[in-house]
């Protein structure tokens, strides 16, 4: 019987692909980089200050003006669904604390 | 025969773990192998010492060698495990002296901790460049500071605040730079770290934010800071790049890595491979509210992984936990901290929230020692469930951020802590909580 505490994305374990990993740390890498950067400029223009400054080049343009723009356009629930579907620790069994909202005692 | 518990590092994880396994075997033979001279020690504590709060490094070791052996853990320093062979449960190991071979093991606990993001620019091979983490090394360090007159400190990460504090504290011209617009950017909210600045700037640390690092100039010492915005000359740079994991051993061994370079385990600390773990910097965890897998958090956490890692790989059960990431640290004159994310961060990912700020008092707005004391809580929509929140003060920023970690981790809502209780002692606490007076103005907000 299933443990209802426990959160697992996964539905069986089974060895995951190196290639897999190595391209979910380079999608982490560079979209959490480029995420964090239109944030900042975003945060810094309402506080009045200057723009973060980040590489340049072809690349650095899609991650800016094609990547972030689509991800920001994507509801939430997809995006977290995508990000689900990463391969990672959380994809593993984890208890995850019950609702203790009903009197203690 | 007893069970053979091999642990490669000798941080919090490591030290954490083999203290783990001895509680839950105590018959256990457990080894750890470091590559440096020292364990039990708080890495944490050596900036304190650099700025002079703390009057010597001996004072930041908790135990001296011998505690160990009588413990039953036996420690082989300077030593390097350089492969790992998790089909014939060996690893392999060098020591000074030499090669000493293979050596088997029933269970295996890697905690090989992190290393300093490469700046990826000329020149880093140059002397007078400081990257902060063993002890011997900042013992070392900390005589060359007595002649320095003018340093950079390169990146605000938390160990780059920490150094850049240190360091104007001693006396010592500093600059930091970096390439975001404001310190901590990654982590922490402009209008959170405005306070830091200005204390800086009252310090004498001149701060080059939305500035990158193109290079170390010099012979064979570093004698100038190359920058976008110019040369920033220096007899010292300090490197405080992001904290990446040191995991070449288990992915040459074949353990899986995750999306954030640290390996991937489940809440028994057990990596890909049955019978070997992992704790510290070198893995991964769910965050709580995301599920986004975080790496790379304090050392606290690192103890805890290392003990849940060594009682389970010595047949015990503990469960470690998703994680909720309350930190707080000093910086310049004032203390910050926060759990979860704050605003920076949920924009990044896009996470809807609404916020509530607030400016309260540390304590009765009579009593000496007064400080401002601003709070903002990010809270779900329709729920309100507290999912994140930043602080800065003059004092209990850490106890704050401690009990709101449990509040996100237990589902209270800004309803919950509009009206909660609180402590109310002239010298200790106000009449007005300033968490409350948070949450006060998220409701306020959303009924405008």
């Amino acid at each position: 019987m299933t443990d209802p505490s426990v959160r697992r994305l996964a539905a069986r374990r089974r060895p995951l692909r190196h290639a897999n990993l190595r391209f979910a740390g380079w999608l982490r890498h560079h979209s959490e980089h480029y995420l964090l950067e239109a944030a900042q400029t975003e945060l810094a223009k309402q506080a009045g200050r200057t723009s973060p400054v980040g590489p340049t080049g072809p690349a650095a343009v899609f991650w800016r003006h094609v990547f972030v723009p689509v991800y920001r356009r994507l509801p939430w629930r997809v995006r977290r669904r995508v990000m689900a579907r990463m391969p990672g620790s959380h994809r593993r069994a984890w208890h995850v604390p019950p609702d203790r909202r009903d009197p203690a005692v | 025969m007893p069970l053979r518990v091999v642990i490669v590092g000798g941080g919090a994880g490591g030290i954490g773990a083999a203290g783990g396994v001895k509680q839950a075997a105590p018959d256990a033979e457990v080894t750890v192998f470091t590559e440096f001279e020292d364990v039990a020690y708080s890495p944490c504590g050596i900036p304190y010492v650099h700025g002079r709060e703390i009057d010597d490094f001996a004072s930041l070791f908790l135990a001296d060698k011998e505690a160990y052996v009588q413990a039953g853990i036996d420690i082989h320093y300077e030593t390097r495990v350089t492969s790992i062979d998790p089909d014939r449960r060996t690893v392999h190991v060098e020591e000074p002296a030499g090669d000493i071979g293979d050596v088997p093991y029933d269970r295996l606990i890697v905690a090989t901790g992190f290393d300093y993001a490469d700046p990826g620019v000329p020149g880093t091979d140059l002397g007078g460049l400081y990257y902060v983490k063993n002890i011997r090394r900042a013992m070392e360090w900390d005589k060359v500071l007595d002649s320095v007159s003018r340093a950079v400190v390169v990146e605000a990460s938390p160990l780059g605040l920490e150094m850049t504090t240190a360091l104007a504290h001693r006396g010592i011209e500093t600059h930091l730079i970096d390439p975001r617009p404001w310190p901590l950017a990654d982590v922490a909210d402009p209008d959170i770290m405005a306070p830091v600045e200005e204390s800086w700037a009252e310090m004498g640390v001149i701060m080059h934010f939305t500035t990158k690092l193109e290079g170390f100039l010099g012979d064979r010492t570093v004698r100038a800071v190359a920058t976008s915005t110019g040369e920033l000359p220096c007899e010292l740079a300090v490197v405080c790049t992001h904290k990446q994991p040191n995991n070449a051993l288990a992915r040459a061994a074949g353990l899986e890595i995750g999306s954030t370079g640290g390996l991937i385990v489940d809440e028994r600390m057990e990596t890909s491979r049955p019978g070997v773990f992992g704790a510290g910097d070198c893995v991964e965890l769910p965050h709580g509210v995301t599920w986004v897998p975080v790496q790379g958090l304090s050392g606290s956490h690192a103890y805890a992984q290392g003990k849940a890692a060594g009682v389970n790989a010595a047949g015990g059960e503990r469960r470690y936990s998703p994680v909720y990431v309350p930190w707080a640290m000093v910086a310049g004159k004032w203390m910050i901290g926060g759990v979860s994310f704050g605003e920076t961060l949920a924009k990044a990912l896009g996470i809807p929230y609404v916020v509530g700020l607030a400016d309260g008092i540390s304590r009765a707005r009579y009593y000496p020692g007064v400080r401002k004391t601003r709070v903002k809580l990010l809270g779900e929509p329709g729920t309100l469930r507290l999912i994140g929140a930043q602080m800065v003060g003059g004092e209990g920023i850490k106890e704050r951020a401690d009990f709101l970690a449990m509040a996100v981790r237990t589902g209270v809502t800004l309803e919950d802590l509009a009206w909660m209780e609180n402590v109310y002692s002239p010298p200790i606490g106000a009449l007005n909580e300033p968490i409350a007076l948070a949450a006060q103005n998220a409701l306020s907000r959303l009924k405008s």
